[in-house]
């Protein structure tokens, strides 16, 4: 009797143990290829849009002190599907491993399909596929995404999902493209309040740009000369209710990621012009953010009026004209400076995308929402139309941490 | 050696089986039903509900313990008398199954829809239910012991998996406060009572702890701890989603895909799911149990245990009918939220009444004074 139960027990664990296989969906690395970018265009074809895959090969790299394989790290295919979900069986045609997008890391869409009204339908489908995060970034390119895969070559970080990780993640931090997930692009266009930023992204380099500031740039205009890469990701195309309405460059890009408490922008080096009398013209300055925005707003008259004081640090990175900081004159006007040139900065680019995109470029509506008691009296009030005629004041609250060394004049 | 004394629950594993049983809520769809009905106002449901429900559930207890260790149905049966007793039973025992069919059933769409695609629900289900029957047979004191072991680490995932929400997330989305509507906020926490109703199913439990005192204190603290776990799992889901929370089937596993640790970690699910997983195994194993217990005292079988196999494969047969998700989350679960709440607090407050009128509370003060 005891045996018996023993046996039977036993039995029960190898019953149970089979089923640790994952019963049909089992998988196996090596049978799957696993998509690092997504690339959409428009198709010739009515109805259907061109689909490009950038597949990732899991084994270079993987090996530590070389005795790799000699495969190429990517390959790249470029077919015509109805959507980029079912594309994943066509490609199987050309790929002989099993198509997934567990590591999805970017959607680079055209900006002439971006620019299209059903944009926002097709882009959705990545909801519906479960093995789409929701964390993958979506990016506009200037050229057609079949051409931008193709071209984009990166010389040092030949892994293409390190790549991509790297490249965005250094950028964000930089405040020189939007955190663009597809999560936060769903998200901003169902609330339907505000314009939506995405990361504008090229492999073509342009051809006799003008110099500009640090980051007064369009993907692809920065003029850099040597031997590396041509793909740029600077800027931001701007969405609104899911279809693409224009760009911004990566300086406005970086003040309204300033002004978005969304996002995880923590500090970003930019110039400022030099108050000083001197040869060189700006200062080079570190920029924080402290806390959160403040925000007021007054909501009642026929014209809304908004003001929003920015609590910035700065710390000093240069200095041109050979200031001495320890004099409290010479504090003062710095100051005054940094507060002119900010609120001229801020002012200057919600102004613009009032008038011209209509909307505001990150979530300032959600600050809106404290002032009324129930949906139905915000929805009454309507943003999308009061914002358009509201007054923006912006308040930089500058707090000066360090203003570096103390310098000596040359020769004194 | 087969014949074990049945064990008697403490008061720590009966809070641990009642806060995964009713915590579990805030892991799958509820925060969205919830949202779907009023939108960014959905946090205030769990607690305002609570606040409704805890007259019918303090009034229900407070009857209970006039007669000691006894359960529901013998205070049903007490005071009703035989056939109306029955019937009442039959009811709760009807309801209760058809609710632990259809949550069942919605575990499963969970793990298919994120983590095994292509497995046949069936099987899935199978497996579940398998898992959560084998669970119960084993007995109720040792569903409390498992469920005291995993207590401290379903909720420590939780919290993390809730703190890392908070990163992607923005507090404003909680305003307008009032939602719709503070009226229809009050209406919409009258139609969720069934939050609570596992609650009322527990008093069935009373026998098998220690005392009345400790399943009294035990009701209360986990009553005010998932309250608090409730609220506060949709009010951070209500601050990330924003307004696609209504569109999206199961918050906590869509954001558990979403968040990350730094760029090293980036895909943390699983260890979440796991946590996740066994949490629901305790929930329908204590479910199964009491369930085995009303169908044993109903048809007056003694070893009801045996029962547990038998209904777990008929619950499995019921949940197998909806055909996909959505039928499962909007028509069959709204069925059971709106019977199970009105007709469990309806039946506590009978309850009361009855013991009030049948001049038992008057009696048990006579035999404390005497």
């Amino acid at each position: 009797m005891q045996k018996t139960k023993i046996v039977c027990e036993i039995l029960l664990i190898f019953i149970l143990v089979s089923t640790l296989t994952g019963c049909w969906d089992r998988e196996e690395l090596e049978d799957r290829a696993y998509v690092i970018g997504i690339g959409l265009d428009r198709s010739k074809a009515k109805g259907k849009i061109k689909v490009t895959m950038l597949l990732a090969n899991p084994e270079v790299g993987s090996m530590q002190g070389g005795g790799g394989s000699i495969e190429k790290p990517r390959e790249i295919i470029s077919f015509d599907a109805n959507d980029f979900v079912t594309a994943k069986v066509t490609a199987n045609a050309i790929i002989s491993r099993k198509i997934s997008y567990d590591l999805l890391k970017i959607m680079v869409a055209s900006e002439d399909l971006a620019r299209q009204p059903l944009f926002y339908n097709l882009i959705n489908d990545a909801a519906y596929d479960k093995e789409i995060r929701m964390n993958v970034f979506l990016a506009v390119s200037e050229e057609k995404a079949s051409k931008y895969f193709l071209k984009n070559r990166p010389k040092m970080e030949t892994r293409p999902h390190k790549y991509f990780q790297y490249m965005i993640d250094h950028g964000i931090e930089n405040g020189l493209i939007p955190d663009s997930t597809l999560f936060r692009f769903f998200k901003t266009t169902e609330r339907g309040t505000d314009l939506f930023l995405t990361m504008n992204t090229t492999a073509t380099r342009k051809k006799d740009t003008k110099m500009k500031g640090e980051d007064e740039y369009y993907a692809g205009q920065v003029n850099a000369t040597g031997e590396f890469d041509d793909t740029q990701f600077i800027g931001s195309a701007v969405f609104k209710n899911g279809v693409m309405i224009g760009k911004l460059t990566g300086q406005e890009t970086s003040i309204a990621n300033t002004l978005d408490d969304t996002t995880n922008i923590s500090d970003f080096l930019a110039d400022i012009p030099n108050p000083f009398p001197g040869k060189r013209k700006s200062f080079a300055i570190r920029v924080m953010k402290r806390e959160h925005n403040k925000v007021k707003m007054d909501l009642k008259g026929p014209r809304p009026k908004i003001f929003i004081t920015l609590p910035l640090e700065f710390e000093f990175k240069s200095n041109p004209s050979m200031v001495d900081f320890s004099k409290k004159k010479n504090q003062a006007i710095i100051k005054k400076e940094i507060a002119r040139h900010f609120k001229e900065q801020f002012e200057g680019l919600l102004k613009k995308t009032q008038k011209q995109y209509r909307g505001a470029p990150y979530p300032l509506s959600f600050d809106a929402r404290k002032y009324f008691g129930t949906i139905q009296e915000y929805e009454r009030f309507n943003w999308n139309k009061s914002f358009l005629k509201a007054d923006i004041y912006v308040k930089p609250d500058v707090e000066i941490v360090d203003y570096g060394s103390l310098t000596k004049k040359a020769g004194n | 050696m087969m014949k074990q004394q049945p064990g008697k629950l403490g008061i720590r594993e009966y809070v641990s089986i009642t806060v995964l049983m009713v915590g579990s809520k805030a892991s799958e769809d509820t925060p969205s039903l919830l949202s779907i009905q009023v939108q960014n106002a959905a946090w205030m449901i769990p607690i305002l509900s609570a606040g409704l429900f805890f007259i019918p559930l303090f009034l229900l207890i407070k009857t209970i313990s006039l007669f000691h260790e006894k359960d529901l149905f013998s205070v049903i049966e007490k005071l009703f008398g035989k056939y109306i007793g029955f019937f009442v039973c039959l009811v709760i025992f009807a309801i209760s199954s058809f609710g632990i069919s259809v949550d069942s059933r919605t575990y499963t769409n969970i793990i298919r829809a994120y983590y095994f695609n292509t497995t046949p629900v069936l099987v899935l289900y199978g497996l579940f239910m398998a898992v959560c029957a084998y669970g119960a047979k084993r007995g109720i004191r040792n569903v409390g012991s498992v469920s005291y072991l995993l207590i401290f680490y379903t909720l420590l995932s939780l919290f993390i998996a809730l703190l890392l929400c908070t990163r992607e997330s923005n507090i404003q989305a909680i305003m307008p406060i009032w939602g719709p509507g503070k009226w229809e906020v009050l209406k919409g926490s009258l139609k969720n009572l069934s939050l609570y109703a596992d609650f009322f199913l527990l008093t069935m439990l009373v026998p098998y702890l220690r005392s009345s005192k400790e399943f009294r204190r035990g009701t209360w603290i986990a009553y005010i701890f998932t309250i608090i776990l409730t609220s506060a799992a949709t009010i951070v889901f209500v601050c990330m989603f924003d307004q696609s929370l209504g569109g999206i089937g199961y918050p906590f596993h869509s954001a558990i895909r979403y968040i990350s640790l730094g760029s090293y970690i980036p895909n943390l699910e699983i260890i979440f799911f796991v946590i996740w997983i066994m949490g629901a195994f305790i929930r329908f194993t204590a479910f199964l149990y009491i369930s085995a217990l009303m169908f044993g005292h109903l048809f007056k079988i003694k070893d009801f245990e045996y029962l547990i196999p038998p209904l777990a494969a008929v619950y499995l047969l019921i949940g197998a009918i909806p055909e996909t998700p959505i039928d499962v989350s909007l028509e069959w679960k709204s069925i059971v939220r709106m019977t199970a709440g009105p007709v469990f607090t309806a039946i506590s407050l009978i309850i009361w009444l009855a013991a009030l009128l049948k001049g038992e509370f008057k009696h048990a003060e006579n035999k404390n004074s005497m």
